[in-house]
């Protein structure tokens, strides 16, 4: 009986292997899935960035056991959700998953961070979740800016930037708080291509009515309003400090509060045009 | 009155990198990262086991050009004591005195940028992304808090704005907007 059940489960056991920046991932599950939706769902989330490879050897392995109602998912066999609902498997598994390709991706260093490009130069907005980076990448882009990413600055051992172009998630549409996924050409703006150097890295926070007071960081300084948001800082502490420096010997670090988005685009855009000369 | 201890920087378990007037170093045991200015860079790449406390006052003061207190190198030597950057500790010179006094004195008297270390604990990758620093990216892209997990284990906090709901029998972890009855879960971050 013992036998059947676990010939049973074998059968229905699926798996797909994908690889991502140099970061191979397994998902496997016990039960029915759409792993159509699960790959489509991903490759949108990873930017395309996103090959199914067989027969792998995964160094992370993603296990989701359910039923027909309730899901539950496994990280290299540590719980992460028990008992919920497929939508909601769906999205922790894209976070996930994100994380995971973001800290272990090969020679590439994830920064939580928005970023555009003038003329062929970067500018990079680290924040944290909830703190207006789209809605300031957005802005930037409608007024002419390249879009690069509303999510990762992933940067290379040089310190250049590579497009991340994945959708815009932007919030206010649906409500305050639910993102809606829009493509960059309803913006009226272009992807970039290229990688293209860092120029400036702007460590900004909203804050109703604040005066934009850019503040010039030195190098050390600014490395250390970056790192909060390197995800990679932990895992591969040497690479990413040695990528950050680069960084920081080319760009101009600077600080300060903003307030509405429209308008600290025109100002950051004024900002680096003044600078462009130095740069 | 010279203190005769010769203060050695810790080299190991320490990623080091060297900038134009900083030192940024990564201690791998506590996943700290640290900006050393010029002036506690310097006091820093000194301290060689070998050279007294007076010594490095003196090649400080020829590096800088100016005469310094002894006081202002033994306020680097405390602050990198204090962040486990010596292989062994060091007897303070200012025991008993409060670090706005020392500050005070030495400030006044001093012409040179004063020892100042920069410190933050590395982020895991979580919370690289996360939209506080109790949230996971998980509780930012939903807005929960584990969200499934039983209510005896709802962690970590839900952030600002939001509160852990639970309540009934077998209830499961969920945050909850606390500004109107909105639930933040299925939201994205």
């Amino acid at each position: 009986m013992e036998n059947e059940v676990k010939k049973e489960l074998k059968e229905k056991q699926k798996k797909i292997s994908f690889e991502s920046y140099g970061v191979k991932i397994s998902i496997e599950a016990d039960c029915d899935i759409d792993f159509n939706l699960i790959k489509n769902c991903l490759a949108d989330s990873l930017s395309r960035e996103f090959n199914l490879v067989e027969n792998q050897t995964s160094d992370h392995i993603f296990y989701i056991n359910g039923d027909n109602f309730t899901y539950s998912l496994e990280k290299n066999k540590e719980k992460i959700v028990s008992d919920v609902s497929f939508e909601f498997l769906l999205d922790t598994l894209e976070s996930k998953v994100r994380i995971t390709v973001a800290e272990f991706a090969v020679g590439r260093v994830f920064l939580h961070a928005g970023v555009v490009a003038i003329d062929g130069k970067a500018i990079v907005i680290p924040a944290r979740s909830y703190h207006g980076k789209t809605s300031l990448v957005a802005a930037l882009i409608r007024q002419g800016a390249v879009y690069y990413s509303d999510e990762y600055a992933v940067l290379d051992e040089n310190g250049y930037v590579h497009p991340f172009p994945k959708m815009l998630s932007v919030r206010g549409i649906i409500d305050q708080y639910a993102q809606k996924d829009l493509p960059v050409e309803e913006f009226g703006a272009v992807a970039g291509t290229d990688a293209v150097p860092v120029a400036m890295v702007l460590i900004t926070e909203y804050v109703e009515g604040a005066e934009w007071k850019p503040e010039q960081l030195s190098a050390g300084q600014g490395i250390m309003e970056i790192l909060p948001h390197t995800i990679p800082i932990r895992n591969k502490p040497e690479f990413t400090l040695n990528v950050l420096n680069k960084v920081a010997e080319r760009a101009i670090i600077t600080k300060t509060m903003r307030a509405e988005a429209v308008d600290t685009a025109l100002l950051i855009k004024s900002f680096f045009a003044k600078l462009a000369f130095k740069i | 009155m010279n203190n005769p201890q010769a203060p050695t920087a810790r080299k190991n378990g320490l990623v080091i990198q060297e900038m134009p007037d900083e030192v940024l170093v990564y201690d791998l045991k506590t996943d700290k990262a640290h900006c050393l200015n010029q002036t506690a860079a310097f006091v820093w790449k000194n301290c060689d086991g070998k050279t007294s406390v007076s010594e490095i006052v003196l090649q400080f003061e020829k590096q800088s050009g100016t005469k310094v207190e002894e006081d202002l190198i033994w306020l680097a030597i405390d602050q990198l004591n204090e962040r486990n950057l010596l292989e062994t500790n060091v007897t303070s010179k200012f025991a008993g005195e409060s670090r706005r006094s020392v500050l005070k004195k030495i400030g006044f008297a001093s012409v040179v940028a004063l020892p100042v270390i920069a410190s933050l604990v590395a982020p895991t990758a979580v919370l690289a992304v996360a939209c506080s620093g109790v949230q996971t990216a998980d509780s930012c892209g939903t807005g929960n808090c584990n969200r499934g997990t039983p209510c005896t284990s709802c962690s970590p906090a839900c952030g600002a704005g939001f509160a852990c709901g639970c309540s009934g029998a077998g209830a499961t972890c969920e945050c909850i907007a606390t500004a109107g009855a909105k639930t933040a879960a299925s939201k994205k971050g």
